[in-house]
């Protein structure tokens, strides 16, 4: 457990001494004491007044929740000693989290490991023969898969490397494709390990160009059958045109069905974005660029290995040019490919396109031109170092202001709400699957049970990790997460997170007996426990009225400072399961969901 | 157990619900007075889109006249045979190279059926002049109304609840959007409710002793303050009360209704039970995705079984099984307040791929399935000859929101066609609807509208 009970409670989430028990203290360092905290109430006007913006909170909580999935208190408090000011801590957590390797992650080492997971460690053929070329069932198959979709939620959860476990789910997106089918879920290990998690901190280029050979990406957007039509009869632009609109140069830079010289230049005489023909001209530089099955391997004579191949005989080798630049007849697959790559990743639309939409992610919905200018100029002039996207980040996050001074322009989404709420509450949960699955509900693994209940529950929200179809990833801005649909299916899985059952050993989430261990008896207030609880989620203030409301719900009608039995659970008031609703009705607060 | 829930949901909805909603509880919407005099418009729309660009050429086929060979050359492994698409037949529609005879894709057979009772119409060769074959650009395009301009910050039905004049002031649940995230044509609308399913949208976890108590301060959070984000917790909410009040009790379709069983199915029955409801239903948005069959859209080398083929059964069932079932005397024939558009975002290319699939293209159909519809074949056929073909694609010849306007106009009896689909100009209707064209283009209806505050709908690009 994060929080493990115990009797000798870390003062940081009890009151500290000196301090009111109504108003706990501000963290060291903080620019946002408690005071100004508590927003001005208005009355309800229906649509139209602006909004006044949330608080912004303490830069810590502010790093973690937009850097990362959310804090959990130790990582505050490391933090919060990593530096004298706001911008020391900022620059050297940031140095920190871009060297993933360097930091020691056994809390979330040790819970892979009890995962069980058979796939996650098989290399590229154990893949391809295991769960592919192996004519084994359906859970089989998709294995590898789900177990990287267990562990995607066992990193985020419990992994220090946040920062890292961010980018990598901001690559998924920007790379989405939906796991769960015949080839792509065989292969998703591969995918995920050797693709995205390999280059999520490096280089673009040399992403791009793993993206483009790996048979899951290949199969989704069908550049396996991608042929050179003399050949072949048959071309397939499918792949070529979202890695223009939705990968590389971005739909802004997109010109539409206009001649290819009509296309506006910049001053250096390079086109400011792509047309029809340059879509078709990459369609055929990366013809040729497919792997190794046997549906369409006997076209080239090859066999069934998996394996990513150039093949020349399919390659169209009539002279292509694209965004201006010519790439001549007669070359071969790999070079005409590499050349394409090097085209669109080192043109500045590209730039632009990545830096707003890692500027969308880290800072807000509509991230100030300044800053997007700045990070994209920073992008394209780094297009060839091996920690292009490093850098950026670092750029982004510590460079400019705009990160650590922005708050309440994006809300998290179902994934980070539920991820954030694990972090906070601090449940012990594994992951964990059994394939396959038993027939009876009855003969589940109870952890089994509980990964399959929270699957099951936030699917609803609409943000199933790797399981979104279209290639253009889970929307980032919150117009798309606004709706009902999310707010009640998350609504309902906080619920359900703060009274599933731990084999009869009490609350899963231990919320209980985490206030008992934290406030010595006599001090079990409703006051005093949802200060404790505001604090060890928000480590901020909340608006008065919010405060007032959660402390009615706790106390029921006594006054907020009588010392209440937790240690019971009887008719009529019902303590204990009244503390767990509490703390599950603050994740379920709009002040939780902010980012 | 059932009877606890039942106590709690009652007092969590009389204490925590907002006095719109307890003023309307149980008082079901329509037989409230209209509060501006006459009666309140009361007819449905529903829109179905179909994701990922159905291949409308393999739905309404080219079965006699010079396009049908044009259409046999430019698929020679997709084409419908004549004989099959014939025995469904739509009539004919003149062309630049003669007149072309239309017949339905065979696994639509029960959309032939409603076709020829009159319900359905069928627009050839609508879409978007721009359009540029991209999937996400033209679905945004689409469904904000706002084609080549895609930061709009409402869609056109969030504007048509918006500006329509004809409707009660206060609403149970005038627009849903079922099976997943709002829609985008819903974009910017607090009256819309997304659900994935009734099933699934309640609040029923959590400690039962504290449930009624916790829903209470929930609300009173998510009342406290005036953010968008507060706004949508408590339209959440709304809906948490009004489907557990209602539609909470599981729902069982008419005898002759048989939705497929399919996520499709199940979301188009749960518009027909909030239809049946009479919660005051308007506006309803979902989705039928999977059209976009780049490769093996036919097995066995036969054109009529693969998946183009069971999507189109699937589409045809579901849409046959929701009319029969809304055909219902017990809540005085709901259909006849039904209109609901078929579309997608683009059709799919004129010729095949070699992977026996096709690739993005440009017109498509747009079918209007209504109490009112004129039934038939309607627009102007583009034709099939090389040179008539938009890049390889069937040519647009109708552009979607004069379809989509006449509904507007002729159903809903919205004439602010300004407001719904900014830029759109020339109203003229193509007949697939009965009604009265009123008031298009004139200011005549003075409803506080105008002084609303617009900017918040439209961005200009």
């Amino acid at each position: 457990m994060f929080f493990a009970p115990s009797p000798r409670p870390p003062r940081l989430y009890s009151r500290p001494t000196g301090v009111p028990a109504r108003a706990p203290a501000p963290l060291p360092g903080s620019e946002y004491p408690l005071a100004s905290a508590m927003r001005r109430k208005r009355p309800r006007l229906g649509p139209g007044p602006p909004d006044l913006p949330p608080v912004r909170p303490p830069l810590g909580v502010l790093v973690y929740t937009r850097a990362g999935f959310g804090h959990r208190g130790s990582e505050l408090a490391a933090f919060d000693a990593l530096g004298g000011t706001d911008a020391e801590r900022l620059a050297a957590w940031v140095t920190q989290q871009l060297q993933p390797a360097a930091i020691a992650d056994t809390e979330c080492d040790a819970k892979l490991a009890a995962g069980a997971y058979a796939t996650l460690g098989k290399s590229y053929t154990q893949l391809w023969q295991d769960h592919f070329v192996a004519d084994n069932d359906w859970d089989e198959r998709i294995q590898p898969a789900t177990e990287t979709e267990l562990a995607t939620w066992t990193r985020a959860v419990y992994s220090k490397r946040q920062l890292l476990e961010s980018l990598v789910h901001f690559w998924h997106n920007h790379f989405n494709v939906y796991a769960y089918e015949f080839v792509e879920g065989p292969m998703w290990v591969h995918w995920d390990r050797d693709v995205i998690r390999a280059h999520a901190l490096g280089n673009f280029r040399l992403l791009l160009e793993a993206v483009c050979k790996a048979p899951a990406m290949l199969v989704y957007l069908d550049n396996f059958v991608n042929f050179a039509e003399d050949q072949a009869g048959y071309s397939n632009e499918n792949f070529a045109r979202e890695l223009l609109e939705l990968h590389v140069l971005g739909a802004a830079a997109s010109y539409g069905r206009i001649p290819r010289s009509q296309v506006p230049l910049d001053p250096q005489g390079r086109p400011l974005g792509y047309c029809e023909e340059d879509v078709q001209d990459v369609a055929r530089a990366l013809t040729g660029w497919t792997f190794d099955i046997d549906w369409e391997s006997w076209r080239w004579g090859g066999g069934n290995s998996g394996q990513f191949v150039w093949v020349d005989s399919l390659h169209s080798t009539e002279a292509k040019r694209i965004l201006g630049v010519d790439l001549p007849a007669g070359r071969t697959a790999q070079v005409d490919g590499r050349h394409l790559l090097d085209v669109i990743a080192a043109h500045p639309a590209t730039g632009r396109f990545l830096a707003t939409k890692l500027c969308r992610r880290l800072v807000g919905d509509f991230p100030p031109p300044e800053l997007i200018d700045s990070a994209a100029a920073l992008w394209t002039s780094l297009w060839q170092s091996p920690t292009q996207i490093s850098q950026v980040i670092r750029h982004i996050l510590v460079e400019r202001p705009e990160f650590a001074l922005t708050w309440g322009e994006k809300i998290k989404r179902p994934f980070e709400i539920a991820v954030s709420a694990l972090r906070a509450m601090g449940t012990g949960v594994r992951f964990y699957q059994q394939v396959p699955a038993p027939p009876d509900w009855n003969d589940w693994h109870p952890d089994f049970q509980r990964t399959a209940s929270l699957h099951w529950m936030f699917e609803s929200a609409g943000q199933v990790v790797f399981g979104w179809h279209p290639p253009n990833g889970h929307p980032d801005l919150r117009g798309a997460w606004q709706c009902s649909t999310p707010r009640v299916a998350l609504w309902r899985l906080v619920n359900w997170m703060i009274e599933t059952d731990d084999d009869g050993n009490g609350r899963f989430a231990g919320i209980v007996p985490w206030t008992l261990a934290t406030l010595p008896a006599g001090e079990r207030s409703a006051n005093a426990v949802v200060d404790l609880w505001l604090w060890r989620i928000f480590h901020h203030g909340v608006p008065a009225a919010d405060r007032a409301q959660l402390v009615e719900f706790l106390s029921q009608g006594f006054n907020p400072d009588l010392d209440l039995p937790l240690t019971t659970n009887d008719w009529p008031y019902y303590w204990q399961d009244r503390v767990n609703s509490l703390v599950g009705l603050i994740f379920m607060s709009p002040e939780f969901l902010w980012r | 157990m059932s009877r606890c829930h039942c106590q709690t949901t009652r007092r969590g909805f009389v204490t925590g619900c907002s006095a719109a909603i307890a003023a309307l509880a149980g008082s079901r919407f329509n037989s409230l007075a209209f509060a501006q005099g006459g009666n309140p418009n009361d007819e449905i729309l529903v829109v179905l889109f179909l994701r990922g660009g159905q291949d409308g050429l393999n739905l309404v086929i080219p079965t006699g006249g010079y396009d049908r060979g044009r259409y046999q050359a430019l698929r020679p492994n997709l084409a419908i045979p004549a004989a099959v698409a014939a025995a469904r037949p739509l009539g004919s529609l003149p062309g630049p190279d003669g007149a072309v005879a239309l017949g339905l894709h065979p696994a639509a057979a029960p959309l032939f059926d409603l076709y020829q009772d009159g319900r359905l119409a069928v627009a050839v060769a609508c879409g978007m002049s721009a359009n540029e074959r991209s999937h996400f650009d033209s679905m945004t395009w689409m469904e904000l109304g706002t084609p080549g301009v895609g930061n709009t910050s409402s869609g056109w039905l969030t504007r048509h609840l918006a500006s329509a004049s004809n409707l009660p002031p206060q609403m149970l649940m005038p627009s849903v959007s079922i099976g997943g995230l709002q829609a985008l044509s819903q974009l910017g609308s607090y009256e819309t409710v997304a659900m994935g399913s009734p099933y699934d949208f309640s609040l029923s976890t959590g400690p039962w002793s504290a449930r009624t108590a916790q829903r209470v301060a929930l609300r009173n959070l998510y009342e406290g303050d005036t953010t968008w984000l507060h706004q949508a917790g408590v339209q959440a909410l709304d809906a948490v009360d009004i489907v557990e009040l209602y539609a909470s009790g599981g729902y069982v379709p008419l005898p002759g209704a048989v939705y497929p069983d399919t996520w499709f199915g199940d979301n188009l029955k749960t518009i027909a039970q909030f239809i049946k409801l009479d919660l005051g239903l308007r506006i309803a948005t979902l989705d039928l995705g999977g059209w976009d069959h780049h490769e093996s859209e036919v097995v066995n080398g036969s054109p009529t079984q693969g998946i183009f083929a069971d999507l189109v059964d699937e589409l045809s069932r579901g849409l046959a099984a929701f009319w029969a079932d809304l055909d219902d005397p017990a809540v005085n024939f709901p259909n006849q307040r039904l209109t609901l558009v078929v579309m997608s975002e683009f059709g799919r290319r004129a010729y095949e791929n070699d992977a026996t699939g096709t690739d993005h293209g440009h017109g498509n159909n747009l079918l209007v399935l209504s109490g009112h519809a004129i039934g038939g074949l309607h627009g102007t056929w583009p034709g099939l000859r090389e040179e008539l073909l938009n890049e390889g694609d069937l040519e647009v010849t109708t552009d979607f929101r004069r379809v989509l306007s006449e509904i507007v106009v002729r159903r809903l009896a919205n004439p602010r066609l300004d407001l719904v689909f900014p830029g759109y100009t020339g109203y003229q209707p193509l007949g697939v609807v009965t009604g009265v064209d009123l008031g298009v283009g004139e200011p005549i209806f003075s409803d506080g509208f105008e002084t609303g505050d617009t900017r918040n709908w439209i961005v200009g690009p």
